[in-house]
């Protein structure tokens, strides 16, 4: 049945992708502009309720009044202790390792901010909303959609990124040592390596854009990719009505494989919002801690290595 | 053949997914920002504090356990050292009776010995006395005897010359006697 209302309704690349929502057909909305598609919605409702989340766990995880004796330190609450439970693992265990004890205080509120947005974000699209829209006979959308796998947001969210590590950069090590970390010191080496300056600066410089561009591209892709073979594994039942007999023993078996692979692959989708929400704060967080005083030169090399395992895992 | 038609027809309605939105941006821009903004001030620092109060709470704990226990272990060290000593000052206690037990039985022995050969001493010289005493004694009734069988024998009175003169004849013979 879902399998038909997919095939009905989009390709699998239409069903990852952005499309107006029902707010568009309101004639005040529509003259605004594109302001009402699936994403935009998706956004603000993600937004909205990472905010009432968050606020409502911080609520539970406060530190309750004396009177309370013991009990006043204990997270009360499912939700709270999820929350806790990430924000204590990811600063203490990868983090702070990287950053330090005090940029991570610094640098924590941004950080843990992209991560919950993008993985809230990321879990909603996980959800079939379009798909129940057709089960219910609405070829118009309320809302629904991954709005991570949109490159606009993921730009959008790389270029908070990308100032956030320049800004960082340029308040540890000024505009001159901005620069001489771009020539990776080579100013002050020997003569005979100034040649290879103008190359090397070349490469750090285009490097400070790359790294933006290549956080925005790796989360959309993966959210764009892993969708779309959800959506395509779902429609195989019904493509496969083509050329087998409805209802026979081969199509029921491809049904009923196809069935079982995507419910795997939604797990791993599962998984995968949450590692690509990691990745994109992580990096970031690598990201900025390359940007810092010399004395974290030789620590700079165990980020460069653990930065490139966690960019090989995508 | 229906299916082709619908792919066809979508694909051909498909927009590029590369295709830059800047309604969209900027939605993600203005919606991120708000939400940033509220968490930086209303959600992290309550987290964080939450955190920090609870970890310093553990952290008290831990230490005042361990204050707990160096003081408890002082407190034992303190305990066997009073014990030490009190086990000290009862042995020398239990010496110090034993040596005035020993000094007592001692000074009481010495003064019995001491006693007992005064008395000795004493009960020699009062046997001495007495024998002394009657020895004079058997002189004396002796040489009234001796002078009463005498006279009568002599039918005549003898004078204090005569009794003297046979007294110590009759000392003199009792002498040799060994009496």
């Amino acid at each position: 049945m879902l399998s038909n209302l997919l095939l009905a309704a989009d390709t699998p690349l239409g069903h990852v992708l952005n499309r107006k929502s029902m707010w568009s057909d309101i004639s005040w909305v529509g003259e605004i502009g594109d302001v009402a598609s699936l994403h935009e919605i998706m956004l603000v409702l993600g937004g909205v309720l990472l905010v009432l989340g968050l606020i409502f766990s911080a609520s539970r995880i406060r530190t309750g009044q004396e009177s309370e004796g013991n009990a006043r330190y204990v997270t009360r609450g499912r939700l709270a202790q999820i929350v806790e439970v990430m924000v204590v693992y990811l600063r203490d265990e990868m983090v702070q390792p990287i950053l330090g004890e005090k940029q991570t205080r610094r640098w924590l509120p941004f950080l843990f901010s992209i991560f919950f947005f993008i993985l809230v974000l990321n879990l909603m699209g996980l959800l079939p909303l379009q798909d129940l829209h057709h089960l219910f006979g609405l070829h118009h959308f309320l809302l629904g959609g991954t709005a991570t796998a949109n490159i606009n947001v993921t730009a959008t969210l790389a270029l908070f990124a990308f100032v956030a590590i320049q800004f960082h950069s340029f308040r540890e090590l000024g505009f001159i040592g901005w620069l001489d970390h771009l020539t990776c010191g080579l100013m002050k080496g020997p003569k005979g390596l100034l040649l290879v300056v103008p190359i090397v600066f070349a490469v750090e410089f285009a490097g400070v854009f790359i790294k933006p561009v290549a956080l925005a591209i790796r989360l959309f892709a993966n959210m764009m990719g892993g969708h779309i073979l959800l959506a395509t594994i779902i429609m195989l039942p019904s493509m496969a009505q083509l050329g087998l007999e409805p209802g026979g023993g081969a199509w029921f078996g491809v049904s009923i494989a196809t069935g079982s692979f995507a419910v795997a692959l939604t797990f791993l989708e599962l998984f995968v919002a949450f590692l690509q929400a990691f990745v994109f704060m992580f990096l970031t967080a690598v990201f900025i801690s390359l940007m810092s005083h010399e004395e974290h030169e030789d620590e700079d090399h165990d980020v460069d290595e653990v930065a490139a395992e966690v960019a090989a895992i995508h | 053949m229906s299916f082709a038609l619908l792919l066809a027809a979508a694909d051909g309605a498909a927009p590029n997914p590369m295709q830059p939105n800047l309604w969209v941006a900027g939605t993600a821009l203005v919606v991120f920002s708000i939400a940033f903004g509220t968490l930086y001030i209303k959600v992290w620092p309550i987290i964080t504090k939450g955190l920090d109060d609870r970890n310093d709470k553990i952290l008290g704990e831990i230490k005042g356990a361990e204050d707990a226990r160096a003081q408890a272990k002082e407190a034992l060290a303190e305990y066997e050292q009073s014990l030490a000593k009190a086990r000290e000052q009862a042995q020398q206690t239990i010496a110090e009776a034993k040596a005035e037990a020993q000094r007592l039985g001692d000074e009481m022995k010495a003064s019995n010995e001491r006693e007992l050969a005064e008395r000795m001493a004493r009960a020699k010289a009062d046997i001495e006395s007495a024998r002394k005493a009657a020895v004079a004694d058997i002189h004396a009734n002796a040489s009234e005897l001796a002078a009463a069988v005498a006279s009568r024998i002599l039918k005549r009175e003898i004078n204090s010359a005569d009794q003297a003169t046979l007294v110590a004849e009759a000392l003199g013979e009792l002498d040799g006697a060994g009496v």
